[in-house]
């Protein structure tokens, strides 16, 4: 038999909380796994607008999980697709991720009837070097989003342990840390070696969004640069939307089947959009635009001191709702800033 | 000597800390502007570990900004996600962890999550462990750089994000099942502090020429141990400034910031 323990923590922090439910924020594995068998694994053409693919799988009090990481390949235009749609009582699940938490926060403060964030599980949310995530202090800050702390590792093991079909994974850190008290792990004595190991439930959310280096019509993805956790986030969720750079022909994918880091049974919707992570990065195109992620930035900050949304909402007017695509979006940004993001990759090498 | 900002000793001291043929998993930031400037110095045979999945880049490109960044992939020896790095680590790959956070407290145990008490309602919330805490446990030694003020180096943190020594209890470390041993200095502009092998309590190893410990431990709020044989800390020479100014953070980006108080 196994049982509870605890590692010492207790009393070395100031730290009040309440005691969270040993719950899945998203599909139990079995719910996860039933979904996954009953869908066609055949080769189908998976290429959808991306407007159908979210009108098709993005619903009120569903768990997204966010790909990229930071400003890395984030799923920008997916994000956008989202808040025009709407979506309430959204739970978040990610490691770490910037602007698009911040749009959705945003879509939130302006119009809570049409998008709302209701739980994050998560490891971190800013800017880098950019700075603090405005509305994630604004929001958390007043107790408006239910969170739920685990470190990078954490959040990417707990996607790889659902991808693995198990439903929780030992791990080595949070122990002996508050997130051993506030977060859903749990500490138990190993069966094999009689230490303590902390344990973190799967996590399967109920729609993955990732951006990809490029894939064919089927949905097999490949990745250059940091994969994140985006393969893992993939297969763990029960349906993922992907948008892509490029799409390329299927007989490349199988002459080197070795670089196919998300595989066609994986996907369920796939877009084909050019800077579909802009104003993210994503390696071997283009760099993240610090200029535009420091004006949105900057206009969530006026926001959190002031009070005053209308910042935020002529930014939401002219970039999210006044698009009916990303193309529309990149329109805006103009052909000049993007060629320069272009530039400053450096043309890191890929193979499509 | 010539004049230095405080970035800048940051900078110099956490390169002085770190050793070749060594691997250190870097944050965002002066981490990885003192990793370059060893490797550029006395280490080169050091490697980087960036979260996103990259070990060993050649950084030819610019400082990474993020370390999820293109810049901190460049050339790399081994490029995966997440999971694959944070697993070397965890193997024993990783022989420093380079932090940062909002307070610390004399066991080494760092708070990034929030300020304020009631964890769903924090007041001021900080974006999380990121990969902090699985660095802080599983790295064999830790390093964090921190502002040198007493309401950062606390006597009790509102979060533990980080693992140090916990309650300072020998074997706090093993009952939370993490595999590092721990906290091994914390750099500041001002001090360099160790941790005493028997209590496990932040103990001052250096100072900044011209400051006293009795300085440095007014900026404290709870009692360091300081030793009798406290060393006056190096400072960068203008090759190392040039290096830190010219070569490595030539945008300015991280030791040109203006400390916002």
């Amino acid at each position: 038999m196994l049982s509870d323990v605890s590692s010492k923590i207790k009393n070395i922090s100031t730290l009040e909380y309440k005691e969270k439910k040993s719950e899945y924020w998203g599909p139990t594995p079995d719910e996860a796994r039933k979904i996954t068998v009953n869908k066609s694994h055949g080769l189908q053409d998976k290429r959808m607008t991306l407007k159908e693919a979210v009108a098709k799988y993005i619903k009120d009090g569903i768990n997204i999980g966010i790909g990229g990481f930071v400003n890395t390949r984030v799923p920008a235009a997916i994000i956008h697709e989202i808040i025009r749609h709407g979506a309430r009582d959204l739970t978040l699940s990610f490691q770490s991720n910037s602007i698009c938490c911040e749009w959705l926060a945003g879509a939130m403060i302006l119009d809570p009837d049409r998008v709302s964030i209701k739980r994050v599980e998560l490891a971190w949310w800013g800017y880098e070097i950019i700075g603090i995530a405005p509305l994630l202090r604004y929001l958390a800050g007043n107790g408006m989003l239910e969170m739920d702390d685990y470190t990078n590792y954490g959040m990417s093991v707990r996607f790889k342990a659902a991808a693995m079909g198990i439903p929780f994974i030992p791990v080595r850190d949070h122990g002996g840390s508050d997130m051993e008290l506030v977060n859903k792990g749990k500490m138990i004595e190993c069966p094999f070696t009689g230490k303590n190991i902390y344990l973190l439930p799967a996590c399967h959310p109920d729609v993955g969004i990732v951006h990809t280096t490029a894939a064919d019509m089927y949905g097999n993805a490949r990745i250059f640069g940091a994969y994140c956790t985006c393969p893992e986030i993939a297969v763990a969720a029960t349906y993922t939307i992907m948008t892509t750079e490029k799409i390329i022909p299927t007989e490349s994918i199988r002459a080197y089947p070795n670089l196919t880091e998300i595989p066609y049974v994986a996907v369920d919707t796939l877009t084909e959009v050019p800077f579909g992570a802009y104003p993210g990065a994503c390696y071997g195109n283009y760099w993240f635009d610090m200029d535009h992620i420091r004006m949105f930035r900057s206009l969530c900050d006026d926001f959190r001191k002031t009070g005053n949304k209308e910042g935020l909402k002529k930014y939401y007017d002219e970039y999210i709702f006044g698009c009916e695509t990303h193309d529309d979006f990149l329109e805006k940004i103009g052909y000049k800033t993007l060629r320069k993001l272009k530039d400053m990759d450096h043309g890191q090498a890929i193979i499509l | 000597m010539p004049e230095y900002s405080p970035f800048e000793m940051i900078a110099f001291t956490g390169s002085r800390v770190l050793e070749d043929n060594k691997i250190v998993f870097v944050g965002t930031g002066l981490p990885i502007i003192a990793a370059m400037h060893a490797q550029l110095t006395h280490a080169p045979n050091l490697y980087m570990i960036y979260e996103a999945g990259s070990l060993a880049p050649i950084l030819e490109i610019g400082m990474p900004l993020s370390v999820g960044d293109t810049r901190a992939a460049r050339k790399a020896c081994y490029l995966k996600g997440l999971c694959a790095v944070f697993e070397l680590t965890q193997r024993g790959f990783a022989d420093y962890a380079f932090i940062g956070g909002a307070q610390v407290d004399m066991y080494g145990n760092i708070c990034s999550t929030i300020e304020g008490h009631n964890y769903d309602k924090p007041g001021i919330r900080f974006p999380g462990s990121g990969g902090a805490g699985a660095m802080a446990a599983n790295c064999e030694k830790t390093i964090a750089i921190m502002a040198l003020e007493k309401r950062r180096f606390v006597k009790k943190l509102d979060f533990v994000t980080s693992i140090g020594f916990g309650d300072g209890s020998p074997d706090y470390r093993e009952k939370a099942g993490v595999m590092g041993s721990g906290p091994y200095r914390i750099i500041t502009n001002q001090a360099l502090f160790g941790f005493d092998e028997e209590t496990r309590r932040m103990k001052l190893l250096e100072v900044r020429p011209g400051v006293t410990p009795e300085q440095i431990q007014e900026l404290v709020d709870f009692e360091l141990i300081i030793p009798s044989d406290i060393k006056e800390m190096a400072e960068p020479t203008e090759e190392d400034l040039r290096l830190l100014r010219d070569v490595i953070d030539k945008e300015g980006y991280f030791l040109k910031r203006v400390i916002k108080k």
